[in-house]
Protein backbone atom coordinates (compact mmCIF):
# COMPACT_ATOMS: atom_id res chain seq x y z
CA UNK A 1 0.00 0.00 0.00
CA UNK A 2 2.95 2.66 0.98
CA UNK A 3 4.63 1.80 -2.81
CA UNK A 4 0.88 2.34 -4.43
CA UNK A 5 0.79 5.71 -2.47
CA UNK A 6 4.24 6.39 -3.64
CA UNK A 7 3.20 5.47 -7.01
CA UNK A 8 0.56 7.57 -6.88
CA UNK A 9 2.11 10.67 -5.61
CA UNK A 10 4.96 10.34 -8.55
CA UNK A 11 1.99 10.19 -11.00
CA UNK A 12 0.24 13.38 -9.82
CA UNK A 13 0.08 15.34 -13.26
CA UNK A 14 1.88 18.63 -12.67
CA UNK A 15 0.08 21.05 -14.14
CA UNK A 16 1.49 23.60 -16.57
CA UNK A 17 4.27 21.17 -16.67
CA UNK A 18 3.97 20.93 -20.08
CA UNK A 19 2.74 22.79 -23.29
CA UNK A 20 -1.13 22.24 -23.76
CA UNK A 21 -2.71 21.94 -26.61
CA UNK A 22 -5.08 25.30 -27.68
CA UNK A 23 -8.32 24.26 -29.61
CA UNK A 24 -10.88 26.94 -30.81
CA UNK A 25 -13.88 26.10 -31.09
CA UNK A 26 -16.09 26.35 -34.68
CA UNK A 27 -19.38 25.07 -34.05
CA UNK A 28 -21.87 27.60 -32.52
CA UNK A 29 -21.01 25.54 -28.92
CA UNK A 30 -19.01 23.05 -27.59
CA UNK A 31 -20.86 21.07 -24.55
CA UNK A 32 -18.52 19.85 -21.74
CA UNK A 33 -19.47 17.55 -19.61
CA UNK A 34 -19.12 16.39 -15.92
CA UNK A 35 -17.50 12.49 -16.97
CA UNK A 36 -15.98 10.91 -19.73
CA UNK A 37 -18.92 9.59 -21.19
CA UNK A 38 -22.25 9.62 -23.11
CA UNK A 39 -24.33 9.86 -20.21
CA UNK A 40 -22.91 12.48 -18.07
CA UNK A 41 -24.52 15.90 -18.09
CA UNK A 42 -23.43 18.75 -19.61
CA UNK A 43 -23.47 21.70 -17.31
CA UNK A 44 -21.12 24.16 -19.52
CA UNK A 45 -21.05 25.03 -23.20
CA UNK A 46 -18.10 27.07 -24.92
CA UNK A 47 -19.17 29.60 -27.70
CA UNK A 48 -18.09 29.79 -30.98
CA UNK A 49 -15.11 31.75 -31.34
CA UNK A 50 -13.57 30.53 -28.32
CA UNK A 51 -10.75 28.45 -27.13
CA UNK A 52 -10.07 25.03 -24.69
CA UNK A 53 -6.60 24.06 -23.52
CA UNK A 54 -6.91 20.44 -23.92
CA UNK A 55 -5.29 18.59 -20.65
CA UNK A 56 -5.45 14.96 -21.30
CA UNK A 57 -7.29 12.13 -22.99
CA UNK A 58 -9.45 9.27 -21.58
CA UNK A 59 -10.65 6.65 -24.51
CA UNK A 60 -12.69 9.09 -26.87
CA UNK A 61 -13.11 11.79 -23.86
CA UNK A 62 -11.06 14.62 -23.88
CA UNK A 63 -10.63 16.93 -20.33
CA UNK A 64 -10.49 20.29 -21.37
CA UNK A 65 -10.07 23.80 -19.83
CA UNK A 66 -12.35 26.45 -21.17
CA UNK A 67 -10.60 30.48 -21.17
CA UNK A 68 -12.46 30.75 -17.93
CA UNK A 69 -10.87 27.93 -16.35
CA UNK A 70 -13.87 25.59 -16.56
CA UNK A 71 -12.67 22.06 -16.17
CA UNK A 72 -14.75 19.81 -18.32
CA UNK A 73 -14.94 16.23 -20.46
CA UNK A 74 -15.55 17.35 -24.60
CA UNK A 75 -15.90 13.83 -26.87
CA UNK A 76 -13.91 13.11 -29.46
CA UNK A 77 -16.39 13.66 -32.46
CA UNK A 78 -17.57 17.22 -31.15
CA UNK A 79 -13.70 18.17 -30.76
CA UNK A 80 -12.68 17.45 -34.55
CA UNK A 81 -14.73 20.29 -35.91
CA UNK A 82 -12.57 22.77 -33.26
CA UNK A 83 -9.39 24.39 -35.27
CA UNK A 84 -5.91 24.48 -34.46
CA UNK A 85 -4.36 27.85 -34.22
CA UNK A 86 -3.54 27.84 -37.46
CA UNK A 87 -7.02 26.98 -38.83
CA UNK A 88 -6.50 23.57 -39.76
CA UNK A 89 -9.05 20.71 -38.59
CA UNK A 90 -8.12 19.32 -35.19
CA UNK A 91 -7.70 15.40 -35.95
CA UNK A 92 -8.32 12.45 -33.78
CA UNK A 93 -7.32 8.89 -34.23
CA UNK A 94 -10.84 7.02 -32.97
CA UNK A 95 -9.61 3.67 -34.76
CA UNK A 96 -10.90 2.32 -38.09
CA UNK A 97 -10.46 0.41 -40.94
CA UNK A 98 -7.53 2.57 -42.56
CA UNK A 99 -6.11 2.05 -39.02
CA UNK A 100 -6.70 -1.85 -39.27
CA UNK A 101 -4.95 -2.39 -42.16
CA UNK A 102 -1.85 0.30 -41.64
CA UNK A 103 -0.89 0.28 -37.89
CA UNK A 104 2.51 0.16 -35.75
CA UNK A 105 1.36 -1.97 -33.02
CA UNK A 106 -1.26 -4.69 -31.99
CA UNK A 107 -1.78 -7.11 -29.53
CA UNK A 108 -4.56 -9.93 -28.22
CA UNK A 109 -5.38 -12.82 -26.06
CA UNK A 110 -6.64 -16.09 -27.00
CA UNK A 111 -8.35 -19.14 -25.68
CA UNK A 112 -7.84 -22.55 -27.66
CA UNK A 113 -6.14 -26.24 -27.28
CA UNK A 114 -2.94 -27.41 -27.61
CA UNK A 115 -2.36 -30.86 -28.03
CA UNK A 116 -5.74 -31.51 -26.60
CA UNK A 117 -4.83 -29.62 -23.64
CA UNK A 118 -6.72 -25.99 -22.64
CA UNK A 119 -5.01 -23.00 -23.54
CA UNK A 120 -4.28 -19.36 -23.22
CA UNK A 121 -2.21 -17.43 -25.11
CA UNK A 122 -1.29 -13.76 -25.08
CA UNK A 123 0.74 -11.85 -27.83
CA UNK A 124 1.98 -8.90 -29.01
CA UNK A 125 3.10 -7.64 -32.71
CA UNK A 126 5.04 -5.04 -34.22
CA UNK A 127 4.54 -4.52 -37.98
CA UNK A 128 7.48 -4.10 -40.19
CA UNK A 129 5.37 -3.53 -43.42
CA UNK A 130 1.36 -3.84 -43.32
CA UNK A 131 1.66 -7.37 -44.52
CA UNK A 132 4.51 -8.67 -41.89
CA UNK A 133 4.33 -8.59 -38.74
CA UNK A 134 7.12 -9.23 -35.78
CA UNK A 135 4.83 -11.47 -33.29
CA UNK A 136 5.97 -12.21 -30.14
CA UNK A 137 3.47 -14.69 -27.69
CA UNK A 138 3.56 -16.10 -24.34
CA UNK A 139 1.05 -19.37 -24.24
CA UNK A 140 0.15 -21.74 -21.05
CA UNK A 141 -1.68 -24.95 -21.18
CA UNK A 142 -3.55 -27.17 -19.02
CA UNK A 143 -3.85 -30.70 -19.09
CA UNK A 144 -4.97 -33.88 -17.65
CA UNK A 145 -0.80 -35.45 -18.44
CA UNK A 146 0.97 -32.17 -18.06
CA UNK A 147 0.35 -28.55 -18.35
CA UNK A 148 3.22 -26.39 -19.98
CA UNK A 149 4.25 -23.11 -21.15
CA UNK A 150 5.57 -21.98 -24.26
CA UNK A 151 7.32 -18.86 -25.59
CA UNK A 152 7.67 -17.81 -29.03
CA UNK A 153 8.82 -15.73 -31.56
CA UNK A 154 7.90 -15.54 -35.15
CA UNK A 155 6.55 -13.52 -38.07
CA UNK A 156 3.37 -13.37 -39.38
CA UNK A 157 2.01 -12.33 -43.12
CA UNK A 158 -0.80 -11.10 -43.64
CA UNK A 159 -2.17 -11.45 -46.88
CA UNK A 160 -4.68 -8.44 -47.81
CA UNK A 161 -4.60 -6.49 -44.66
CA UNK A 162 -6.78 -3.97 -46.22
CA UNK A 163 -9.46 -6.40 -46.30
CA UNK A 164 -11.81 -6.60 -43.38
CA UNK A 165 -11.25 -10.44 -43.36
CA UNK A 166 -7.68 -10.87 -44.12
CA UNK A 167 -6.25 -14.00 -44.08
CA UNK A 168 -2.64 -15.11 -42.76
CA UNK A 169 0.53 -17.44 -42.48
CA UNK A 170 2.83 -17.45 -39.67
CA UNK A 171 5.96 -19.31 -38.90
CA UNK A 172 8.25 -18.92 -35.45
CA UNK A 173 10.46 -20.44 -33.25
CA UNK A 174 10.08 -21.08 -29.35
CA UNK A 175 10.69 -23.06 -26.34
CA UNK A 176 8.21 -25.26 -24.46
CA UNK A 177 8.13 -26.09 -20.68
CA UNK A 178 6.53 -29.32 -19.57
CA UNK A 179 5.45 -30.13 -15.71
CA UNK A 180 4.03 -33.47 -16.14
CA UNK A 181 1.40 -34.32 -13.66
CA UNK A 182 2.38 -35.89 -10.18
CA UNK A 183 0.75 -38.32 -10.77
CA UNK A 184 2.79 -39.74 -13.35
CA UNK A 185 5.33 -42.80 -12.23
CA UNK A 186 8.19 -40.52 -12.94
CA UNK A 187 7.91 -36.70 -13.34
CA UNK A 188 10.80 -34.82 -15.07
CA UNK A 189 10.41 -31.00 -16.29
CA UNK A 190 11.85 -30.81 -19.13
CA UNK A 191 12.16 -28.02 -21.42
CA UNK A 192 12.57 -28.19 -26.02
CA UNK A 193 13.25 -25.81 -28.44
CA UNK A 194 9.67 -25.77 -30.53
CA UNK A 195 9.09 -24.58 -34.52
CA UNK A 196 5.75 -23.79 -35.86
CA UNK A 197 4.23 -23.04 -38.69
CA UNK A 198 0.49 -22.05 -39.25
CA UNK A 199 -2.14 -20.39 -40.68
CA UNK A 200 -4.92 -17.62 -39.09
CA UNK A 201 -7.04 -14.99 -39.94
CA UNK A 202 -8.50 -11.64 -38.67
CA UNK A 203 -11.77 -9.98 -38.56
CA UNK A 204 -12.06 -6.54 -37.82
CA UNK A 205 -15.02 -5.85 -35.86
CA UNK A 206 -15.06 -1.94 -34.42
CA UNK A 207 -12.99 1.22 -33.85
CA UNK A 208 -9.38 -0.50 -32.57
CA UNK A 209 -11.28 -4.33 -32.11
CA UNK A 210 -10.66 -7.14 -34.15
CA UNK A 211 -11.28 -11.18 -33.93
CA UNK A 212 -7.88 -13.42 -34.65
CA UNK A 213 -8.36 -17.28 -35.32
CA UNK A 214 -5.40 -19.22 -35.97
CA UNK A 215 -3.94 -23.16 -36.63
CA UNK A 216 -0.69 -24.34 -36.09
CA UNK A 217 1.73 -26.87 -36.09
CA UNK A 218 3.83 -27.29 -33.67
CA UNK A 219 7.53 -29.33 -34.19
CA UNK A 220 8.88 -29.85 -30.70
CA UNK A 221 12.61 -30.66 -31.25
CA UNK A 222 12.99 -33.38 -28.27
CA UNK A 223 15.81 -35.89 -27.09
CA UNK A 224 14.52 -38.40 -28.01
CA UNK A 225 14.97 -39.78 -31.71
CA UNK A 226 11.79 -38.89 -32.68
CA UNK A 227 10.63 -34.93 -32.91
CA UNK A 228 6.97 -34.74 -31.84
CA UNK A 229 4.16 -32.86 -33.40
CA UNK A 230 1.15 -30.83 -31.77
CA UNK A 231 -1.72 -29.04 -33.11
CA UNK A 232 -2.72 -25.77 -31.25
CA UNK A 233 -6.01 -24.17 -32.63
CA UNK A 234 -7.00 -20.54 -30.95
CA UNK A 235 -9.50 -18.14 -31.14
CA UNK A 236 -9.37 -14.51 -29.66
CA UNK A 237 -9.61 -10.82 -29.92
CA UNK A 238 -6.90 -8.31 -30.22
CA UNK A 239 -6.71 -4.56 -30.83
CA UNK A 240 -4.29 -2.54 -32.44
CA UNK A 241 -3.07 1.45 -31.53
CA UNK B 1 41.19 60.00 -91.59
CA UNK B 2 39.78 62.48 -87.96
CA UNK B 3 37.05 62.75 -89.72
CA UNK B 4 35.87 58.98 -90.45
CA UNK B 5 36.58 58.76 -86.72
CA UNK B 6 34.65 61.50 -85.40
CA UNK B 7 31.70 60.51 -87.69
CA UNK B 8 32.08 56.49 -86.43
CA UNK B 9 31.50 57.91 -82.80
CA UNK B 10 28.65 60.48 -83.69
CA UNK B 11 27.01 57.20 -85.17
CA UNK B 12 27.26 54.89 -82.20
CA UNK B 13 26.19 58.09 -80.03
CA UNK B 14 23.17 58.06 -81.86
CA UNK B 15 22.88 54.61 -82.25
CA UNK B 16 22.43 54.36 -78.35
CA UNK B 17 20.23 57.13 -77.71
CA UNK B 18 17.32 55.63 -80.11
CA UNK B 19 17.88 52.03 -78.42
CA UNK B 20 17.45 53.74 -75.02
CA UNK B 21 14.57 55.23 -75.73
CA UNK B 22 12.53 51.25 -76.44
CA UNK B 23 14.01 50.36 -73.07
CA UNK B 24 11.46 50.47 -69.70
CA UNK B 25 13.87 52.83 -67.19
CA UNK B 26 12.82 52.52 -63.88
CA UNK B 27 12.48 56.46 -63.99
CA UNK B 28 10.17 55.92 -67.48
CA UNK B 29 6.43 56.45 -67.01
CA UNK B 30 4.37 55.70 -70.32
CA UNK B 31 1.28 57.53 -70.53
CA UNK B 32 -1.16 55.28 -70.80
CA UNK B 33 -2.44 55.12 -74.06
CA UNK B 34 -5.89 56.32 -74.96
CA UNK B 35 -7.89 53.40 -75.35
CA UNK B 36 -7.00 52.02 -71.70
CA UNK B 37 -8.22 54.87 -70.64
CA UNK B 38 -11.25 55.05 -72.38
CA UNK B 39 -11.77 51.42 -70.81
CA UNK B 40 -11.09 52.92 -67.83
CA UNK B 41 -13.50 55.28 -67.88
CA UNK B 42 -16.58 53.68 -69.40
CA UNK B 43 -16.05 50.88 -66.70
CA UNK B 44 -15.77 47.80 -69.34
CA UNK B 45 -15.88 44.59 -67.80
CA UNK B 46 -12.97 43.02 -70.25
CA UNK B 47 -10.60 44.98 -68.76
CA UNK B 48 -7.88 43.26 -66.88
CA UNK B 49 -8.48 43.12 -63.50
CA UNK B 50 -6.03 45.60 -61.58
CA UNK B 51 -3.11 44.20 -59.52
CA UNK B 52 -3.63 43.55 -56.16
CA UNK B 53 -0.61 43.59 -54.01
CA UNK B 54 0.72 40.21 -52.81
CA UNK B 55 1.11 39.47 -49.05
CA UNK B 56 4.31 38.55 -47.56
CA UNK B 57 3.20 37.17 -44.32
CA UNK B 58 3.98 33.44 -44.53
CA UNK B 59 1.31 30.92 -42.31
CA UNK B 60 1.74 30.55 -38.41
CA UNK B 61 3.30 26.70 -38.44
CA UNK B 62 1.24 25.84 -34.88
CA UNK B 63 3.21 22.82 -33.43
CA UNK B 64 1.03 20.48 -31.73
CA UNK B 65 1.43 19.46 -28.61
CA UNK B 66 1.00 15.43 -27.60
CA UNK B 67 -2.24 14.68 -25.85
CA UNK B 68 -1.28 12.30 -23.09
CA UNK B 69 -3.65 9.29 -22.92
CA UNK B 70 -4.42 8.38 -19.55
CA UNK B 71 -5.75 5.14 -20.62
CA UNK B 72 -3.73 2.57 -18.56
CA UNK B 73 -4.56 1.79 -14.88
CA UNK B 74 -2.13 0.22 -12.59
CA UNK B 75 -3.00 -0.52 -8.48
CA UNK B 76 -3.35 -3.51 -5.81
CA UNK B 77 -6.19 -4.90 -4.03
CA UNK B 78 -6.64 -6.89 -0.39
CA UNK B 79 -9.67 -8.84 0.33
CA UNK B 80 -10.70 -11.90 1.64
CA UNK B 81 -10.56 -15.60 -1.00
CA UNK B 82 -13.29 -18.06 -0.07
CA UNK B 83 -10.96 -21.44 -1.11
CA UNK B 84 -13.68 -24.03 -1.61
CA UNK B 85 -12.83 -26.74 1.27
CA UNK B 86 -10.20 -24.87 2.62
CA UNK B 87 -11.44 -22.00 4.11
CA UNK B 88 -11.28 -18.04 3.48
CA UNK B 89 -8.32 -16.10 3.43
CA UNK B 90 -6.61 -13.44 2.91
CA UNK B 91 -6.14 -12.28 -0.80
CA UNK B 92 -3.77 -9.78 -2.39
CA UNK B 93 -2.87 -8.74 -5.84
CA UNK B 94 -2.31 -6.46 -8.69
CA UNK B 95 -4.01 -5.43 -11.72
CA UNK B 96 -3.07 -3.82 -14.67
CA UNK B 97 -6.42 -2.24 -16.78
CA UNK B 98 -6.51 -0.58 -20.45
CA UNK B 99 -10.02 1.37 -20.97
CA UNK B 100 -10.27 0.38 -24.85
CA UNK B 101 -13.73 2.67 -25.47
CA UNK B 102 -15.87 4.28 -22.50
CA UNK B 103 -17.89 0.98 -22.53
CA UNK B 104 -15.12 -1.40 -22.36
CA UNK B 105 -12.19 -2.37 -20.69
CA UNK B 106 -9.19 -5.62 -20.43
CA UNK B 107 -7.61 -6.41 -17.20
CA UNK B 108 -5.02 -8.71 -16.30
CA UNK B 109 -4.84 -9.38 -12.71
CA UNK B 110 -2.34 -12.01 -10.63
CA UNK B 111 -3.34 -12.49 -6.75
CA UNK B 112 -2.00 -14.89 -4.51
CA UNK B 113 -3.72 -16.50 -1.12
CA UNK B 114 -2.48 -19.55 1.32
CA UNK B 115 -5.53 -22.31 1.97
CA UNK B 116 -6.15 -22.93 5.65
CA UNK B 117 -7.06 -26.59 6.65
CA UNK B 118 -9.95 -28.62 5.51
CA UNK B 119 -12.60 -29.43 7.70
CA UNK B 120 -11.68 -32.97 7.78
CA UNK B 121 -8.12 -31.95 8.71
CA UNK B 122 -9.18 -30.26 11.53
CA UNK B 123 -11.66 -32.81 13.00
CA UNK B 124 -8.97 -36.08 12.20
CA UNK B 125 -6.22 -34.40 14.25
CA UNK B 126 -2.75 -34.62 12.59
CA UNK B 127 -3.62 -35.16 8.97
CA UNK B 128 -2.05 -32.98 6.36
CA UNK B 129 -3.90 -33.37 2.81
CA UNK B 130 -1.42 -30.77 1.71
CA UNK B 131 2.03 -29.67 2.40
CA UNK B 132 2.84 -26.33 3.03
CA UNK B 133 4.04 -25.37 -0.46
CA UNK B 134 1.03 -26.77 -2.04
CA UNK B 135 -1.66 -24.86 -0.09
CA UNK B 136 -0.32 -21.61 -1.76
CA UNK B 137 -3.00 -20.31 -4.55
CA UNK B 138 -1.95 -18.07 -7.06
CA UNK B 139 -3.87 -17.10 -9.95
CA UNK B 140 -3.86 -14.94 -12.95
CA UNK B 141 -6.68 -13.72 -15.05
CA UNK B 142 -7.47 -11.79 -18.14
CA UNK B 143 -10.82 -10.71 -18.50
CA UNK B 144 -13.19 -7.90 -20.65
CA UNK B 145 -14.85 -5.97 -18.46
CA UNK B 146 -18.15 -3.60 -19.77
CA UNK B 147 -19.36 -0.42 -17.65
CA UNK B 148 -23.05 -1.35 -17.19
CA UNK B 149 -23.91 1.40 -15.20
CA UNK B 150 -21.26 4.60 -15.08
CA UNK B 151 -22.51 7.47 -13.28
CA UNK B 152 -21.30 10.17 -10.09
CA UNK B 153 -21.39 9.59 -6.74
CA UNK B 154 -21.83 13.14 -4.14
CA UNK B 155 -20.63 13.26 -1.16
CA UNK B 156 -22.00 16.11 0.54
CA UNK B 157 -23.14 19.58 -2.00
CA UNK B 158 -19.67 19.74 -3.05
CA UNK B 159 -17.99 16.66 -4.06
CA UNK B 160 -18.69 14.45 -6.77
CA UNK B 161 -17.14 12.11 -8.31
CA UNK B 162 -17.33 9.83 -11.69
CA UNK B 163 -18.43 6.07 -10.94
CA UNK B 164 -19.20 3.02 -12.41
CA UNK B 165 -20.85 -0.51 -11.54
CA UNK B 166 -19.06 -2.92 -14.33
CA UNK B 167 -19.38 -6.57 -15.35
CA UNK B 168 -16.02 -9.11 -15.70
CA UNK B 169 -15.59 -11.84 -17.11
CA UNK B 170 -12.77 -13.82 -18.75
CA UNK B 171 -9.98 -16.44 -18.44
CA UNK B 172 -7.08 -17.59 -16.64
CA UNK B 173 -4.94 -20.27 -14.68
CA UNK B 174 -5.15 -21.37 -10.70
CA UNK B 175 -1.91 -22.73 -9.72
CA UNK B 176 -3.39 -24.96 -5.75
CA UNK B 177 -2.51 -28.43 -4.78
CA UNK B 178 0.45 -28.84 -6.46
CA UNK B 179 -1.04 -28.45 -9.67
CA UNK B 180 -1.99 -25.58 -12.81
CA UNK B 181 -5.98 -25.47 -13.42
CA UNK B 182 -7.87 -23.46 -16.27
CA UNK B 183 -9.69 -21.14 -14.51
CA UNK B 184 -13.04 -19.21 -15.97
CA UNK B 185 -13.48 -15.48 -13.37
CA UNK B 186 -16.52 -13.63 -13.45
CA UNK B 187 -18.17 -10.60 -11.42
CA UNK B 188 -18.88 -7.69 -10.62
CA UNK B 189 -17.18 -4.33 -9.75
CA UNK B 190 -17.56 -0.45 -8.38
CA UNK B 191 -14.79 2.21 -9.40
CA UNK B 192 -14.93 5.47 -8.25
CA UNK B 193 -12.57 7.95 -9.00
CA UNK B 194 -12.23 10.59 -6.51
CA UNK B 195 -9.73 12.60 -8.73
CA UNK B 196 -8.92 11.77 -12.60
CA UNK B 197 -5.87 9.59 -11.71
CA UNK B 198 -6.94 8.03 -8.96
CA UNK B 199 -9.28 5.24 -8.74
CA UNK B 200 -10.82 3.29 -5.45
CA UNK B 201 -12.34 -0.65 -6.54
CA UNK B 202 -14.58 -2.93 -4.89
CA UNK B 203 -14.80 -6.33 -6.23
CA UNK B 204 -16.49 -9.34 -6.22
CA UNK B 205 -15.52 -12.61 -8.43
CA UNK B 206 -15.81 -16.32 -8.53
CA UNK B 207 -12.75 -17.78 -9.63
CA UNK B 208 -14.18 -21.35 -11.05
CA UNK B 209 -11.78 -24.58 -12.26
CA UNK B 210 -11.99 -27.90 -12.36
CA UNK B 211 -9.71 -30.28 -10.37
CA UNK B 212 -8.96 -33.46 -8.97
CA UNK B 213 -7.06 -32.78 -5.88
CA UNK B 214 -9.08 -35.28 -3.76
CA UNK B 215 -9.17 -38.11 -6.57
CA UNK B 216 -12.44 -37.49 -8.52
CA UNK B 217 -12.89 -34.00 -10.88
CA UNK B 218 -15.01 -31.05 -8.65
CA UNK B 219 -15.89 -27.82 -10.14
CA UNK B 220 -14.25 -25.73 -7.41
CA UNK B 221 -16.02 -22.19 -6.90
CA UNK B 222 -13.81 -19.89 -4.97
CA UNK B 223 -15.57 -16.07 -4.46
CA UNK B 224 -13.40 -13.12 -3.55
CA UNK B 225 -14.27 -9.96 -2.19
CA UNK B 226 -11.62 -7.50 -1.89
CA UNK B 227 -11.12 -4.06 -2.20
CA UNK B 228 -7.95 -2.26 -4.32
CA UNK B 229 -6.97 1.60 -5.46
CA UNK B 230 -5.65 2.10 -8.73
CA UNK B 231 -3.69 5.12 -10.37
CA UNK B 232 -4.48 5.98 -13.69
CA UNK B 233 -1.56 7.27 -16.40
Amino acid sequence: MLALCALSLAMTPARGAHELLQLFITQPYLELHTGPGRGYPVTQVVARGESVDVLFRRTDWFKVRTERGVEGWASAGELTLATLADGTQFKVNMGDRAGFASHRWESGVFAGNYAGATLISAYGALSITDNLKLEVGASQYTGNVSDGELAEIGLAHVFMPEWRFSPLVDLGTGYRWVQPKATLATPVDRSDEVGYYGAGARFYLTRRFFLRGDFRKYVVFTRTNENEVNEEWRLGFGFFY
Amino acid sequence: METRIRLLLLSIAVAACSGCASMHWPWHHPKPDAASTASAGTGDVDAPPPSVIEPQVERRQVKVPKISAKDIELGAYYGELSIQDFGAQPVEGGRLDYHISEDLFVEATYGRAKGGRTSYELLSGNVQLLSDAERRFTYYNLSLGYNLLPGEVFIGRNLAMTSALYMIGGIGNVQFAGDQNFAVNFGAGFRVLPTDWLALHIDVQDIVFKSNDIGIYQLKNNLQATIGATVFF
